[in-house]
């Protein structure tokens, strides 16, 4: 199945404030794509744009499904969602006073989505086994890698194809970034997912993407073709790699 | 004189006089608990479906139980319109809606009693049902039919409601749309429409519950404002949004006042919610249940 997104000279920020400038990039099906920034660069603001939440002030988000394009740009986050794209969103937004079980069930509000709630619910229970066991805790009692779980699994109840993930890695111990991590990979090779992730650990994010692009104050500094090129980059080795340029 | 018969027929009148209590508050908790509506009309709109139900069951002689079911729809429309009044002109607009939305819904609130006043007079109305005016008695023990029917139906309305809340699609984005606005956006849920229907189904069962109050006793234009105090005390001390904490809340109320009003004589009773209301406020404002 094709799926395809494509960012074209996207402008977006919050009145006066210009949080993107001039945003231009492309996810392929299949691909694991990392946007690399340090905070308030933008990232989170480009996650929005794509899912409905923020509208840009001038550019173009097309999502291409099997030949067909759509306007994201003009489309309710509702809509959205039914086209088969989630986001996992920055500080995981979970519900804090409603059980695992309620969240994840959350997940599957759109009614195109209820058909697979069975499906869906054994994928994230075999993915986080944890959050079999705690179906009944209320999702804000527990810890945050165990959150983050939920946030990914709840995303994944709604049976997306673009998987938008912003900053898995925020608030979590080295090991537990490390493992969502990699729990992320495992989840894009089982149920073949595209996935766009939005991270400030560098050495994390590249263990599981194919490409990456940074960005710098609401524009794109940095468009590698490959995780060699990325870590070969100047900026790169200034920003996150302590090297000297 | 106090004695442990008279204390006992007290408690167990308390807990029915409670669950009713319950019905008539558990709309109050979903638009005022979890919406956050500053919602002082609401026993106002219970005071509206009364006078239906007293309407409908004067001309067409229907029960009123049926007669509230009847209404239920209507008051589910009407919900639906003055939450979008309240949100197009208040909540939209920016934080300080809940100081201007209490202005809004007392002027709702004298509006609805000038109209009743209007159309019915001021004097007392009450309906007409087979189990009205006939009493349970086992020993020296009397009870009211007309209590037991509001009980059984209050006490299921009530669960019928929070099993509705957590076990249904939008029963669960109605209790998230309290806690998470944005995050309920990316699952596909349009918070706005959610409030909308919560706050339509918060006022559908009123249809029910304003039935309920004019089988317990006869109604008034003005009666409302008794039950202002009623309705808030018990949401706030059950903890905003809990409906099983409602019902606690409730026969807790209930039972106070019908211990007060044995030992003390009817006219503290009014009373009993504003001080409960107050001492709930001053020692947990969180709620017995709350978040």
């Amino acid at each position: 199945m094709a799926l395809s997104l494509a960012i074209e000279g996207l402008d977006a920020g919050y009145g006066a404030v210009k949080a993107l400038r001039g945003v231009t990039l492309h996810v392929e099906a299949g691909e694991t794509v990392a946007l690399l920034g340090t905070n308030g660069n933008g990232k989170s603001t480009l996650m929005k744009c794509v899912m409905g939440l923020v509208r840009p002030d001038r550019g173009r988000l097309t999502l291409t499904i099997d030949g067909r394009a759509h306007d994201l740009a003009r489309l309710p986050a509702e809509a959205i969602v039914d086209l088969g794209v989630a986001l996992v969103p920055e500080g995981r937004r979970l519900f804090p006073r409603l059980t695992v079980l309620e969240n994840l069930m959350l997940g599957a509000f759109r009614k195109a989505a209820r058909s697979a709630i069975e499906r869906n619910l054994a994928l994230a229970y075999e993915t986080f086994p944890a959050l079999k066991e705690r179906r009944s805790q209320l999702a804000g009692t527990m810890s945050g890698g165990q959150q983050q779980m939920l946030a990914i699994a709840r995303a994944l109840m709604s049976s997306p194809r673009l998987l938008l993930i912003d900053e898995p890695s925020v608030g979590l111990s080295p090991l537990l970034v490390s493992q969502t991590i990699a729990k992320i990979g495992e989840l894009k090779q089982r149920v073949g997912l595209t996935v766009l992730m939005a991270e400030q650990n560098f050495n994390q994010a590249i263990r599981i993407a194919d490409r990456g692009y940074i960005i710098v104050h609401g524009e794109i500094a940095v468009a590698a073709q490959s995780v060699e090129e990325l870590k070969a980059n100047d900026i790169v080795k200034r920003l996150y790699l302590g090297g000297v340029a | 004189m106090f004695s442990m018969d008279l204390l006992l027929g007290a408690v167990v009148l308390g807990v029915l006089l409670g669950c009713f209590y319950a019905a008539v508050s558990v709309g109050l908790s979903i638009s005022f608990g979890l919406l956050d509506v500053p919602h002082v009309a609401h026993p106002a709109f219970l005071v509206l479906a009364s006078y239906g139900v007293y309407q409908l069951n004067e001309t067409y002689d229907i029960d009123p139980l049926l007669a509230g079911l009847a209404i239920t729809p209507l008051f589910f429309l009407f919900g639906l319109l003055a939450y979008r009044v309240y949100y197009e002109t208040f909540e939209k607009r920016g934080t300080d809606a809940g100081v201007r939305g209490i202005a809004f819904f007392f002027g709702i609130a004298f509006i609805i009693e000038v109209l009743i006043i209007l159309q019915f007079g001021v004097d007392q109305r009450s309906v007409t049902a087979t189990y009205i005016g006939k009493a349970w008695r086992f020993g020296e023990y009397r009870i009211p039919i007309r209590q037991l029917v509001a009980f059984a139906v209050a006490l299921a309305l009530t669960i019928l409601l929070a099993v509705y809340l957590s076990k249904t699609f939008m029963g669960r984005a109605i209790r998230a749309v309290a806690q998470d606005e944005e995050a309920l956006r990316l699952m596909g849920a349009n918070p706005v429409r959610i409030k909308q229907f919560a706050f339509g189904i918060a006022t559908a069962v009123l249809g029910i519950a304003g039935a309920l109050l004019i089988i317990v006793a006869p109604v008034e234009p003005t009666l409302d404002r008794a039950y202002i105090g009623r309705t808030f005390c018990v949401v706030v001390m059950a903890g905003l949004g809990s409906i099983s904490g409602t019902l606690i809340a409730a026969i807790i109320l209930g039972v106070a006042e019908s211990i007060v009003l044995t030992l003390f004589g009817a006219s503290w009773a009014p009373a009993i919610s504003f001080a409960m209301l107050l001492v709930v406020l001053a020692v947990r404002p969180q709620g017995l249940f709350g978040r």
